[in-house]
């Protein structure tokens, strides 16, 4: 195994629950209260006074990560456990490398052993004969029940083009909820979703008619294609299935072959709407047939919980990925241990804006409902007061509103470099750039 | 027809209702054929805005633009060290201090990498410049460290407007004068205060030559920005400021020759005021000080109210201007030694001598300084001396009381003396700290701590910290100056 780099700062602030987390923990971090700070390849830990009479035990597994803090705290990781990465990310002089403490080798010992008893109850649960009549019996009722709520669906979007969208507009709030409400109910979380989405959106947009226009004739795409679906190839209906939010149980797709890495880290977005924080790395294989793929892995913690640590952008990991059934660009999942191996500080070479655009709509054929695709950018230029991209060719490609342009700008000073991103309704977000040797991330 | 009009044409219909206007046709795209179905008008119109959908978004062209974009220039010196650049990281998205210390110490950085000179990396310029444009010490330590690349930034995104020239480097002379009058009357004044703060002479320069065209508003406003860097070459201009047809302009122009006890002005008033002042006592060790008959026309221009058409006369008001205007060398040279000497002989007049510590405030005299506080201790005469004998005055007026009373009147003592504090000082401080009733006034003196005491109290801090309890609050505050102390210290061999 690969020696464990330290984490930079900013893989300890993507690991915080939330902002007041990190400011407590910014507190801690200084050595202080500290004592008995130690760490190794895997595991980093001290004893940190806190207000009560017997200092905190704080132990943290960097590979998996993991976290073990004897505070009270309900935040996951805690501020002891962020401030002792802060500390650890600081360098063997804050944290020296040694013999584990106690309490930690203590904690290591258990989570192995319960990780030992779960892979044996998998195991056991795997021996265990799947009782085929009841599995098709349970898809038999959750397609049932799809079948209804689509059905209903239908006649909902039927009633709204009848009275028209601008009666639409008049409605308030609640009654795009309660149709939310009826497709969450048949299992559609993903139509549900789109459906309160649009309900505040036909508010907020100027063009709020071809928005909605568009919604609808998107979503009766969908429940045509539901209806079709015993003529759809295995990718069409895995795609479908994402529209739905009917999702792949990760089991099954973690069972699917898997591809030995490694895997260049082309760049990383993380949205955190309040509720749900979503967390998408792109990846690309460096050699074979998966140099020519992009994979996309995502990640989702709960609000509070931290997610997974991000991988940077110009590395190169070790990993095996499973990757789910669709389209590209395919989704995959990580199945084994990831080890940043090596640096490398380019971009795969990139394309003109004209033939990104080109590909995202030809990517259109095949799967209608997706709307973000990557692409790296060969040559392009921030332009500021256009709030866009411009390529050598004079092409231009507009930014998404919350486009890191002055971070751009910063480290291009205007000048050409290629740019990775995302195509997102016809609108580029730019993520990672590569110059002059170096590969950073906006 | 073409996509745009059928797509408009399906939107109207969408808009009122299939229930009252059918669905237009597919549209005439070559090579487009889309299966009718045998439905109704609302299944039409769905299959239909489906249809538009797809070719709204796969008929998306980028466009085309040639009008050149702006480029920053080149950097004139090399980017900072890997080291540098990584306690800058540190200290702008994870600061390990507070923010005063976090800011005082990117200021350091700052500055460091000017001297040395390199330039801030450019990763860390959008966060240096929204730190910058909060706050105000960082914006003038800015430039040169952020370097061409981040001046070129400051003129494209509005919020950093400004923060090129928050810095000592205002608009070329020229180019002010040209636009300067042109100002609203506020910036106009900021505007000369930047220029007068890099350059006096061509502040002034720039006033006098506007000078007959301002409005009496305009003249007092700017008049006022002189206090910065007053000297002598500035009297042509207060002269004319005195003979003002604005009274406003009069008093402030006075006010400010008050300040310059070498100019024309005050020796008028050392003239008014040396008949005043007569010897008395048996040994005619003692200075009497007269009020003043009317003042003449001559001294009323020099700032005395003029005489009231009726009632009483404000005759002590006029000796207030008179002492206030001039110099303080007429005391020395009345009592003949030096200021203790002058304030010994004056004891009989409390009144002057209070008016002769006004002088000694707004002229900050340390000399005049010393001199009153041998008569009585005085907190705001103390900040005039040389930080050592401030130290050691604040010191002397803390020996005696309880712990809990010193750390109190330190307290109110330390709060503007110029930090780090001397090494005698600092020790004395800290022993009362960490003695036993520190722990009440460690909360109001903690933010000061690490920037106050220097390096040579370390060892003891060290030891004190080993030495108090743990979960004594004072643990930390002293961590956090030791801390602060290795920071800095790596800081200083990151730009070796």
């Amino acid at each position: 195994m690969a020696p464990v780099k330290r984490w930079t700062e900013e893989q300890v602030v993507a690991a915080a629950p939330d902002a007041s987390s990190l400011t407590a923990a910014r507190r801690l971090a200084n050595p202080g209260p500290w004592a008995d700070l130690g760490a190794n390849d895997v595991l980093v830990w001290g004893r940190c006074q806190g207000s009560g009479k017997t200092p905190y035990q704080v132990s943290v597994d960097v590979l998996a990560p993991a976290y073990r803090c004897s505070c009270p705290s309900r935040k996951f990781p805690c501020k002891h456990a962020l401030a002792l990465l802060m500390l650890w990310s600081r360098g063997p002089d804050v944290v020296p490398e040694g013999e584990a403490a106690d309490h930690a080798k203590e904690w290591a010992a258990q989570r192995a052993e319960r990780t030992a008893q779960q892979q044996s109850r998998t195991l056991e649960r795997a021996a265990r004969p799947i009782d085929p009549e009841a599995q098709a019996r349970r898809l038999a009722e959750r397609v049932a029940l799809m079948d209804d709520g689509l059905a209903d669906f239908r006649l909902w979007l039927t009633d709204v083009v009848r009275a028209g969208l601008a009666a639409a507009r008049n409605q308030p709030y609640s009654w795009w909820d309660t149709t939310a409400a009826r497709l969450v109910d048949a299992q559609l979380p993903g139509l549900a979703d789109q459906v309160r989405t649009m309900g505040s959106t036909v508010h907020s947009r100027s063009d709020w008619a071809d928005h909605l226009l568009a919604g609808l004739g998107r979503w009766w795409l969908v429940t045509c294609a539901w209806r079709a679906r015993e003529t759809l190839d295995p990718d069409t209906e895995a795609d479908l299935r994402v529209a739905l939010g009917w999702s792949q149980p990760s089991a099954a797709v973690r069972e699917r072959e898997s591809i030995a890495g490694p895997w260049r880290v082309l760049g990383a977005h993380r949205t955190d709407d309040g509720r749900l924080q979503q967390q998408r790395t792109w990846l690309r294989g460096t050699a074979g047939p998966a140099e020519a793929e992009m994979l996309q892995v995502l990640d989702f913690a709960a609000y509070g919980e931290a997610l997974a640590t991000p991988q940077l952008p110009g590395t190169v990991v070790d990993a095996d990925l499973a990757r789910y059934p669709g389209r590209s660009p395919r989704r995959a999942t990580f199945v084994s241990d990831v080890h940043p191996v090596a640096e490398n500080p380019k971009l795969p070479s990139g394309t003109t804006i004209t033939s990104a655009v080109a590909a995202a709509a030809a990517a259109l054929a095949g799967s209608p409902w997706r709307d973000r695709h990557p692409a790296v950018l060969a040559d392009v230029r921030v332009d500021a007061d256009g709030w866009a991209v411009r390529d050598a060719d004079g092409a231009v490609l507009g930014l998404v509103d919350d486009a890191p342009v002055w971070h751009a700008l910063a480290v291009t000073g205007g000048a050409p470099a290629d740019v990775f991103g995302e195509i997102e309704d016809g609108r580029f977000r730019p993520l990672t750039v590569a110059l002059g040797g170096q590969v950073l991330a906006l | 027809m073409t996509v745009h009009e059928w797509l408009s044409d399906l939107r109207t219909s969408a808009l009122v209702g299939t229930a009252r206007r059918d669905a237009p046709p597919p549209p005439p795209v070559p090579g487009l054929r889309p299966r009718v179905q045998h439905a109704g008008r609302e299944e039409r119109l769905l299959e239909l805005a489906a249809l538009g959908d797809v070719l709204v978004r796969a008929g998306r062209r980028p466009a085309h633009q040639d009008a050149p974009l702006p480029t920053a220039p080149e950097e004139t010196v090399p980017a900072a060290g890997d080291r540098a650049s990584q306690l800058l990281t540190l200290l702008l998205l994870q600061p390990p201090m507070g923010k005063a210390l976090r800011d005082e110490l990117v200021v350091e950085w700052l500055t460091r990498a000017a001297q040395h000179p390199v330039h801030v990396p450019s990763p860390l310029l959008v966060p240096l410049l929204d730190l910058a444009a909060a706050r105000p010490e960082v914006a003038r330590a800015l430039f040169p460290a952020a370097g061409e690349r981040g001046r070129w930034l400051t003129g494209l995104n509005p919020a950093w407007a400004g923060l090129a020239s928050a810095t000592g480097s205002p608009p070329r002379d020229e180019e002010l004068a040209a636009a300067w009058t042109t100002l609203p009357i506020r910036e106009a004044t900021e505007e000369l205060g930047r220029l007068r703060a890099h350059d006096p002479a061509a502040a002034r320069d720039l006033l006098s030559q506007t000078w007959d065209s301002l409005a009496a508003r305009e003249r007092r406003a700017h008049l006022g920005v002189l206090r910065v860097g007053l000297g002598p070459a500035d009297e042509p201009l207060l002269e004319l400021g005195l003979d003002d047809s604005a009274k406003s302009v009069r008093d402030e122009a006075a006010s400010l020759l008050d300040l310059v006890p070498s100019s024309a002005r005050a020796t008028r008033m050392a003239a008014r005021l040396r008949p005043l002042i007569t010897r008395h006592g048996t040994l005619r060790r003692s200075l009497r000080v007269e009020v003043p008959d009317e003042p003449d026309p001559m001294a009323i221009r020099d700032g005395l109210a003029p005489p009231p058409r009726s009632g009483e006369p404000d005759r002590l008001g006029w000796l207030r201007t008179i002492v206030r205007g001039a110099p303080l060398t007429v005391w020395t040279e009345l009592a003949d030694g030096p200021p203790e000497r002058a304030v010994a002989q004056l004891r009989d007049e409390p009144g002057v001598l209070q008016l002769i510590r006004q002088v000694v405030l707004l002229r900050r005299d340390a000399t005049w300084a010393a001199a009153l506080l041998e008569v009585e201790h005085d907190d705001a005469l103390v900040t005039l001396l040389p930080p050592a004998e401030r130290e050691q005055r604040i010191l002397t007026a803390i020996e005696t009381g309880t712990a809990t009373e010193k750390l109190a009147r330190l307290h109110a003592a330390v709060s503007g003396l110029p930090r780090p504090w001397g090494d005698v000082f600092a020790h004395r401080v800290l022993a009362l700290l960490a003695g036993n009733d520190g722990g009440k006034a460690v909360h109001q003196l903690a933010p000061l701590l690490p920037s106050a005491l220097p390096p040579g109290v370390l060892p003891a801090a060290r030891a004190a910290i080993e030495r108090l309890e743990p979960g004594d609050r004072r643990r930390d505050v002293l961590a956090r100056v030791v801390q602060y102390h290795s920071f800095r210290h790596t800081l200083t061999e990151a730009f070796r």
